[in-house]
């Protein structure tokens, strides 16, 4: 409300404007104490403020100091140079946020909706303009937020999208045969005009009054063949007169008590089939049907897909296939390794429940590798969980010449730090076998390791893991410094030296 | 030259880019200057300014004229950096100084042309992927590279990555 509050009136008078290209406010503004080294940094652009201001140490950043600090010298404080006496804080406060004047209310009873002014009216009594004064901060900085909004508009990027209808009806259906005629002859109705024809009458009409209340089926049999005579007869009639007419009215106003080709476009095109009366939504996606639709939910099963050529009859791949997009064969060609096996034990009151936990990692030999690890009482399943995780998890990883990494990196996972060095062609991988099978599932062929510390085998696949994924990228590294990034070993020798 | 006010420098660097501030300073003077040239050279920082206690408005980082140094004001003169961030990282994250006021290092061209190939040279240790080594030479406060180029040794001052 504060920060709104002077940029509101700004649409009458300058004010706003006038303060900031102005002197700068007094040090008045810092009445509290506790703000007396910002009104000297804000104040200091005038000499004579400047001269006023009491010793402070300089601010060596641009940012907003706290106002914890103790400052190095003693400050004047502000009630000693008669700053804060009440004389002043009233005066400041009418000075810097005057009440509006009537004309100002009169230019925003034109703007604002009467429950708008309402709102604006108890929001200005609310706020007590010597708390202004007394606690608040006006900044005037070169690097304050330039914030001037009443909050009028509706800016599409920064606020959520009015819901001006209400929302969907959960028990709206298809209308049946009945709804449907009543909603035609509604529609129809609306054509029908003037005191010539009137609206068409209803096959209720032309049965007797003590009827009139009941429903058709409960009508006798000579009443409503009757009544169904007499409103076919009707109708006919109707017809016949309107086909008469339609010569001489068609010279004069075609459109006059009949729907035009466009009416019938619009109703078979844009009415709804609704019972809903037409309810408008706030989104032109139609309502989506209910997660599990009454009737039909668990009915169907997932056939087994003719794509998988019979690798996969038991269905443990299907998930993974939908979420990576990867055929079987592909999923099948994975190499998968069992690095760590260990075997836990929950002590509950009912006893010991042992399981085993694995974890697994996973690469397609060619730059992508992923780390899986799962818990079961059964360890078969907790390997095929750990294994399927693991592809799930697959990343890419940056690789130098499709060989190594681009520098030595170095990790820590609780009490394992594991280093790793790039190496040139022909190296080999002389790591710890762990590191060995992550680097094959990777497709690294020239690396050398050192796990100093702790030599715990989850933790230092952990590690290496995490280090081979969070590789710096070299070029955004030279982009961010604004250089250029040139591999010489692509440029001596025509680049054939890889 | 005393080499307090680098040591003093590097730390400071350092913590200014963890609290990622835009704008910070430093004391003006010559050894300073030097060094924070050499960091805007090697792309580290994006603008030097010679300023007072307070900063420069925002839109003169590069245009400022720096009022005249006289007695009275010199000892408030202060080198104001602009730091730089790229994908919400800072371009310059770790200034290590290897030269401290109890232990000067030096190294020889020989040496230099080791450390930047990565190999460990005397107190030296090889630069990694996108480091930097900053050395005081007779033609000035150089990157190694630039040390390399011209054959200078010197004071290894301090080691710079992003």
């Amino acid at each position: 409300m504060s920060a709104a509050r002077p940029a509101a009136r700004s649409i009458f008078s300058r004010r706003l404007a006038a303060a900031v290209s102005g002197p700068a406010p007094s040090p008045l503004l810092a009445a509290a104490p506790s703000t007396t080294r910002t009104s000297s940094l804000s104040s200091s652009s005038t000499p004579a403020a400047a001269a006023t201001a009491p010793p402070t140490c300089h601010q060596f950043h641009s940012s907003a100091q706290l106002n914890a600090r103790r400052p190095r010298f003693k400050n004047v404080r502000a009630a000693e140079m008669g700053l804060v006496n009440d004389k002043k804080i009233v005066q400041f406060t009418r000075q810097k946020f005057p009440r509006y004047s009537f004309e100002e209310m009169a230019e925003l009873e034109k703007r604002y909706s009467p429950e708008q002014m309402e709102s604006l009216k108890a929001g200005e009594f609310a706020i007590n303009p010597r708390d202004l004064t007394v606690q608040g901060r006006l900044r005037t900085d070169p690097y304050r937020m330039p914030y001037i909004d009443d909050f009028s508009d509706i800016q599409p990027i920064i606020d959520r999208r009015p819901r001006r209808q209400p929302p969907p009806d959960p028990m709206a259906r298809f209308m049946n045969m009945d709804e449907f005629t009543n909603d035609l002859v509604e529609w129809a109705g609306k054509f029908v005009t003037g005191p010539v024809t009137g609206n068409l009458k209803k096959l209720v009409d032309f049965v007797p009054k003590e009827y009139k209340k009941v429903a058709e089926g409960e009508w006798p049999g000579d009443v409503r063949d009757r009544a169904r005579a007499s409103f076919n007869a009707y109708i006919q009639a109707a017809a016949a007169r309107g086909a008469k007419g339609d010569g001489d009215m068609a010279a004069r106003d075609s459109s006059a008590g009949s729907p035009t080709d466009s009416d019938i476009l619009e109703y078979i095109l844009e009415r709804s089939a609704w019972n809903d009366k037409g309810l408008n939504a706030n989104s032109s996606l139609a309502p989506a049907l209910p997660n599990k639709v009454p009737g039909v939910a668990g009915l169907y099963k997932n056939a087994i897909d003719p794509d998988d050529k019979g690798m996969d009859d038991t269905g443990i791949y299907q998930d993974l296939k939908r979420r990576t997009g990867m055929s079987v064969q592909e999923i099948m060609d994975i190499t998968v390794k069992v690095l760590v096996r260990r075997f836990v034990t929950n002590q509950t009151r009912l006893g010991k429940v042992q399981s085993t936990a694995i974890l697994v990692i996973a690469g397609n030999r060619n730059g992508w590798l992923g780390m899986g690890s799962a818990k079961s009482t059964e360890p078969a399943v907790a390997s095929e969980k750990a294994k399927l995780l693991a592809i799930r998890n697959m990343r890419p990883i940056r690789r130098y010449e499709n060989r190594t990494i681009y520098g030595a990196l170095e990790e820590k996972v609780s009490g394992s730090v594991v280093q790793l060095f790039p190496r040139p062609p022909g190296f080999g991988l002389r790591v710890p076998h762990r590191i060995f099978e992550m680097c094959r599932a990777a497709g690294i062929q020239d690396l050398s390791a050192k796990i100093t510390r702790s030599r715990n085998p989850l933790n230092t696949v952990k590690a290496a893991y995490e280090a081979l994924l969070n590789q710096i990228d070299p070029d955004e590294l030279a982009r961010g410094r604004g250089k250029k990034l040139i591999d010489v070993r692509k440029v001596y020798y025509g680049g054939a030296v890889y | 030259m005393g080499i307090n006010s680098i040591t003093n420098a590097c730390a400071h660097l350092q913590n200014a880019s963890k609290a990622r501030l835009g704008l910070t300073s430093l004391p003006n003077n010559k050894y300073n200057l030097r060094l924070c040239l050499a960091l805007h050279r090697a792309g580290f920082i994006s603008s030097v300014t010679r300023g007072g206690p307070h900063p420069p408005p925002a839109d003169q980082l590069l245009t400022l004229e720096p009022e005249p140094v006289t007695n009275e004001n010199v000892a408030t003169r202060r080198l104001w950096l602009g730091l730089k961030y790229w994908n919400n990282e800072p371009v310059l994250r770790n200034v290590k100084p290897i030269s401290k006021p109890s232990r000067l290092v030096t190294a020889s061209v020989d040496e230099l042309g080791k450390v930047a190939r990565g190999f460990q040279a005397g107190h030296v240790k090889g630069l990694n992927l996108g480091e930097c080594l900053f050395v005081s030479t007779d033609r000035g406060v150089l990157e190694v590279r630039e040390a390399l180029e011209r054959k200078v040794g010197g004071l290894v001052l301090c080691r710079v990555s992003g």
